[in-house]
């Protein structure tokens, strides 16, 4: 930026901003801006403005006080319109001072000097240009590129979350769902299980579909295919966590589950596993017979 | 190509190591019938753990080979199916239903006597 | 059309050199094993309907990439005697070699896109492409 409107910019400051909040209050009327209260949206414009003026001031550094607002706007959810909103009424402002107040510039030090009548306002628009695109590009990436990093990093925490496999036993584990399942997730569901099947050599796998909320003739398709994969790979499949609304809806829909082994809850099925790995849990009664005799010893000391 | 199949008591065990063509598809078909005449065997493991692909022919020879065998007496256990052809297989709508299937070698010996006992 | 290369289907041990190709080029563009047994098993299918229905044909594979996506194409032509019902041929269960009749419907499936033009004594083109998850 020339120095020469660097300086009539800066010293004149206050009345930009008040050219610039005026403009920016006139594009503020969507539904966000209507949840906020006006004292709010005031303060949040002034410091839009100061953090604008400091980041001129201070030209170009490493972390420009323009960022740190726009990392505060990110986090707050504020929409990405309102700083581009906000960055273009600044331009229109300041060319419209500038062009304002061109008669009482002082071009004798600067290097370009301008006989009455040239034409100067393209030179304004470009240096103006020159000086608040790249305030612009630095907003917009630093806001998408926040976006970009929330989202890639939620679609890992949401994949780790997708199809957790817990071997609980010898040749029985467990696929816990949790949550919606689409197309693409039950794809993902359905390769990990039988991977896992193959890993911990499961003779029996529980898949509990207790957390899923909706269970409609898409996702019971799916669970209904990744069933008959597991079969195929020579393992068996029992589905539990089957609660009272899911086997309503899956009756009502016409869904055929007879083909393998269904249980309300994941204890019932885990015994059913036992038993198809011709295993069963037997009560330790020992423990019990010990404190029978122990109390009766008591008694008996007590009498005497 | 022909698939080699051999004898363990009552059994016959095949482990199919090689890309399956149809010619050795059908070939093997044959041959494991011929086996089970000859040997009088009782019971049949498959091993399919290096076969990465079966499309819906080698799919139908396969299934065919186990409704034969049983036609003639013998009971054969698939072993070994790999999870991208199970996927492959769910997606081309083909089940292998009446199949029975286990996870490796072992497991299908154990079936295999387990399902002769009944 | 950069990345193609073809397979002439003529003699029955075509299918494999068929899919063992399209199954390199799906390492390639990056798919995953499950995926690329889809991909082999969908060539597979669609060489040996050209192999018994066509007698003679080609197989041509094309690594795609977009702006979005990346993914494989595969186009089986033939000059046989076409297909004459093709809302026949694409049911479950439909087959008039004795198969299970899973061949196209299961293409279908197993791929994300799929195409068939047939004209009745002028061949077939199937055209279905997979894209990378």
């Amino acid at each position: 930026m020339e120095k020469i409107l660097k300086d009539v910019v800066l010293d004149n400051s206050d009345e930009i901003v008040r050219m610039w909040i005026e403009q920016v209050k006139k594009n503020q009327g969507g539904a966000f801006y209507q949840s906020l209260s006006d004292e709010a949206l005031e303060n949040t414009n002034r410091e839009f403005a100061n953090a604008i003026f400091e980041g001129i001031q201070k030209g170009k550094i490493a972390k420009t006080p323009l960022d740190e607002f726009a990392e505060k706007l990110i986090n707050l959810g504020w929409p990405l319109t309102y700083l581009t909103d906000g960055m273009q009424v600044f331009r229109r402002s300041v060319v419209k001072f500038i062009i304002h107040k061109w008669e009482d510039l002082d071009f004798s030090e600067a290097d370009n000097y301008f006989e009455l009548g040239d034409d100067y306002f393209p030179w304004v628009l470009e240096k103006v240009d020159e000086w608040v695109d790249p305030l612009v590009n630095e907003l917009v990436s630093e806001y998408s590129g926040s976006w970009e990093n929330i989202v890639s990093l939620q679609r890992m925490a949401l994949q780790e979350l997708s199809a957790p496999l817990i071997p609980v036993m010898d040749n029985i584990t467990i696929m816990p769902l949790i949550g919606t399942i689409d197309t693409e997730r039950a794809k993902m569901v359905m390769e990990s299980l039988l991977d896992g099947v193959i890993k911990h050599n499961a003779e029996v796998v529980l898949i509990d579909i207790t957390g899923v909320p909706v269970v409609d003739t898409m996702v019971a398709h799916h669970i209904i295919q990744a069933a008959e994969a597991v079969r195929l790979i020579g393992s068996r499949c029992i589905l539990v966590g089957i609660r009272p609304e899911i086997a309503q809806t899956i009756v009502n829909l016409g869904i055929d589950l007879g083909k393998f082994p269904t249980k309300s809850s994941l204890r019932k099925g885990f015994q059913t596993a036992l038993e198809l790995t011709n295993r069963e849990i037997v009560e330790d009664t020992n423990r019990e017979e010990e404190i029978e005799n122990l109390i009766e010893s008591l008694d008996r000391s007590e009498e005497e | 190509m022909r698939i080699p199949i051999l004898k363990l008591h009552n059994y016959l065990l095949i482990s199919i190591q090689t890309e399956l063509d149809d010619k050795t598809a059908i070939q093997f078909q044959e041959d494991l019938l011929e086996k089970i005449h000859s040997s009088g065997a009782t019971g049949v493991v498959i091993d399919l753990t290096s076969v990465d692909i079966v499309d819906s022919f080698i799919a139908k020879v396969l299934g065919d080979v186990v409704t034969m065998s049983d036609l003639m007496g013998a009971k054969v256990v698939l072993t070994g199916i790999q999870p991208a052809v199970a996927v492959t297989l769910i997606d081309l709508g083909i089940h292998l239903q009446d199949v029975p299937t286990a996870l490796d070698l072992e497991q299908g010996l154990i079936k295999l006597r387990q399902e002769l006992e009944e | 059309m950069s990345d193609q290369s073809c397979v002439y289907i003529k003699k029955e041990w075509d299918i494999v050199a068929a899919r063992q190709m399209g199954r390199d080029i799906a390492t390639q563009v990056g798919f995953k094993t499950v995926d690329q047994a889809r991909i082999a098993t969908a060539i597979s299918e669609l060489a040996r309907n050209i192999y018994l229905y066509a007698g003679a044909g080609k197989i041509c594979f094309e690594a795609i990439e977009t702006v979005q996506k990346k993914g494989i194409t595969i186009k089986a032509t033939d000059e046989g005697p076409g297909i004459s019902d093709l809302a026949q041929v694409m049911e479950d269960g439909y087959s008039t070699s004795g198969g299970l009749g899973a061949g196209l419907p299961g293409v279908k499936r197993l791929m994300d896109e799929f195409d068939i033009i047939s004209k009745s004594g002028e061949g077939t083109t199937i055209e279905s492409t997979k894209w990378l998850r």
